[in-house]
């Protein structure tokens, strides 16, 4: 598993809208604290290193300028997940649109990972391109709850990042996956 | 637990995270004396597997994560940086005091092609309370000749940052999560289009009110400088005081977008990425109250000669628009289209600049004293009209 997951307790938010208002010092913390986790999140839903990087300064410029009005609901680390996740969702939905994606994703795949043989490099980066079109195709809350969940946030973690009550959690993951599996046969099981 | 488990539970219990581990325990109790339940977690426990199988493929390997904290957030703070170091009259600009509502529209199509301080005083001088949309087009040849002579630019800049007076100052953009909570947190009713599926990203941005003095003597020695000897503004107007009040104002943004707060006029390349973006931005209209005496035709006449207008035609056009309710949007001639479209059960306009890499289109109205724009980059605006006619 490369996602590390980070050992410290997530910042309560009303302390991030202070950093972020006046304090860069502990902003920068708030910052070094969660970057590595968005910043895999992101390296694994959108695949491209650089694209990863800038969508995740993209989040915590948002977190810097835009903090949430709800401070006393969301934790820091829940905003910058789903906000990430929602920049990740929708840059492939972009790419999808513009369909030259496809393409451009198998070559980066290729170049990136080195698996035993030819082809089981090219099945990873069409299995890897096929799960990417899958969750762009999903209602975004469960893509991000499959995501989320997926990199190892604790149900207590995904809810505060989607803003729902942890009991649901097991409902909507169970869900979720339903619903993925669904569309991934019906998209590419026939031509299997 | 005589109960069966419901398929919330059964996940939950799959993840170990059904609250306690005494709840746990009972569940597997159940589990252990219920072969339909262990049915069902059977069927729970394989798609599990599968779609953890195949989000699995997404993992990158370890060493292409190459961008550590530290390095990150020197990244980061040279982005932050970037959005900073910008000029006051920019600042001015951005800071959405006069244009709240339609950051959009002058963004992508105004501040792109003439300097934004020229535009922001021809609305200063138009706006009282909005009823309707008009676009004067100009050439902006005039104002690009000015824009290389950085001196009189940055004097301009200073001119208007002395002569404003904050009453209220705009606050931060604060993110909110429904439209009942931004019509609550703006104090107008948000209207949202039933077009769009997915969730917008709301902000509500809060207004502000100002005063802006005239230092008659310091604008007509700009004017002269400036190589405009021919615009003399009037005696009368010195040290008269206009007020402004810029209502809270609310952005929805749908697909991926930039930071409305941040930089949006050095997107460059990355404005490809955009292009999925539309922003619907609203905003109950401005109050402007200028003492009785002042001549706001004339200035507005000054104004549009100043941007390279003949005495002629500035004077036909300021006769064409009532300048007390109309939104007027100076629009370069060559840089944008624009027409008159029936949305939302009014007239409004759609500017489109067409750009072989990256097109840009704003639509605006006005409807029940609201201020409405829509924009973005991309070729969308059939998207922004059926938007703008879905909006409950």
């Amino acid at each position: 598993m490369a996602i590390k997951k980070s050992s410290t307790k997530p910042t309560s938010l009303s302390q991030a809208e202070t950093d972020a208002a006046g304090g860069p010092d502990r902003f920068e913390s708030t910052f070094l604290e969660h970057w590595p986790r968005v910043y895999a999140l992101l390296r694994r839903l959108v695949g491209d290193d650089a694209e990863a990087q800038d969508l995740a300064l993209e989040a915590f410029m948002r977190l810097y300028q835009q903090p949430p009005m709800e401070d006393d609901q969301l934790n820091v680390g829940g905003w910058l997940h789903r906000v990430a996740t929602n920049l990740g969702l929708n840059a492939i939905r972009g790419w999808k649109r513009r369909q030259r994606y496809e393409l451009e994703s198998g070559k980066l795949d290729l170049s990136e990972n080195h698996p035993a043989s030819p082809a089981e490099l090219y099945a990873s980066a069409e299995e890897r391109q096929r799960v990417r079109t899958i969750l762009g195709q999903m209602e975004s809350r469960q893509a991000q709850i499959l995501i989320l969940r997926h990199s190892g946030l604790k149900y207590q973690e995904i809810a505060a990042a989607l803003g729902v009550s942890v009991t649901s959690i097991g409902t909507l993951l169970g869900r979720a996956e339903g619903e993925f599996e669904k569309r991934y046969r019906a998209a590419f099981d026939e031509k299997g | 637990m005589n109960t069966h488990l419901d398929d919330g539970s059964l996940r939950a219990y799959l993840d170990k995270e059904l609250g306690d581990s005494a709840a746990q325990e009972e569940a597997a109790r159940h589990i252990a004396g219920c072969p339909a339940c262990q049915e069902r977690l059977k069927e729970a426990a394989a798609r599990s597997r599968l779609a953890g199988q195949r989000l699995a493929f997404l993992a990158p390997t370890p060493e292409t994560l190459s961008l550590q904290a530290h390095p990150a957030y020197t990244q980061f703070k040279h982005r932050l940086n970037q959005t900073k170091e910008k000029p006051m009259l920019q600042k001015i600009f951005r800071l959405r005091t006069l244009f709240a509502g339609l950051a959009v529209a002058l963004i992508l199509v105004i501040a792109l092609s003439i300097p934004s301080g020229f535009a922001w005083a021809g609305q200063f001088l138009g706006l009282f309370r909005v009823q309707q949309v008009t676009v004067v087009p100009i050439d902006p040849t005039g104002l690009m000749a000015l824009r290389g002579n950085s001196a009189v630019g940055q004097q301009i800049s200073q001119l208007l940052a002395q002569s404003i007076n904050f009453d209220q100052k705009p606050g931060k953009a604060q993110s909110v999560s429904s439209a009942a909570q931004a019509s609550q947190a703006a104090g107008f009713s948000v209207r949202l289009p039933a077009s769009e599926q997915a969730q917008p990203a709301l902000l509500m941005q809060p207004g502000a009110s100002f005063s802006f003095t005239v230092d008659r003597a310091r604008a007509q020695a700009l004017l002269d400088e400036a190589g405009r000897t021919d615009l003399v503004l009037p005696q009368s107007l010195d040290k008269e005081t206009m007020s402004v009040t810029i209502p809270n104002s609310v952005t929805a943004s749908y697909g991926v977008c930039p930071s409305l707060a941040g930089d949006m006029s050095s997107l460059g390349s990355n404005g490809r990425r955009y292009a999925d973006c539309v922003v619907l931005a609203e905003m109950p209209s401005p109050t402007v109250h200028t003492p009785p005496d002042v001549d706001v035709q004339k200035l507005a006449e000054m104004g549009l000669e100043f941007t390279g207008m003949t005495a002629a035609e500035a004077q036909a056009y300021t006769a064409s628009i009532d300048w007390t309710s109309s939104l007027v949007i100076p629009l370069p001639k060559n840089a944008a289209t624009y027409e008159k479209v029936t949305v939302d059960g009014v007239t409004g306009m759609l500017i489109q600049r067409p750009a072989d890499d990256a097109p840009e289109f704003a639509l605006v109205w006005v409807k029940d004293g609201i201020i409405y724009t829509i924009g973005g980059l991309g070729s969308n605006s059939p998207r922004a009209i059926a938007m703008a006619n879905s909006l409950q």
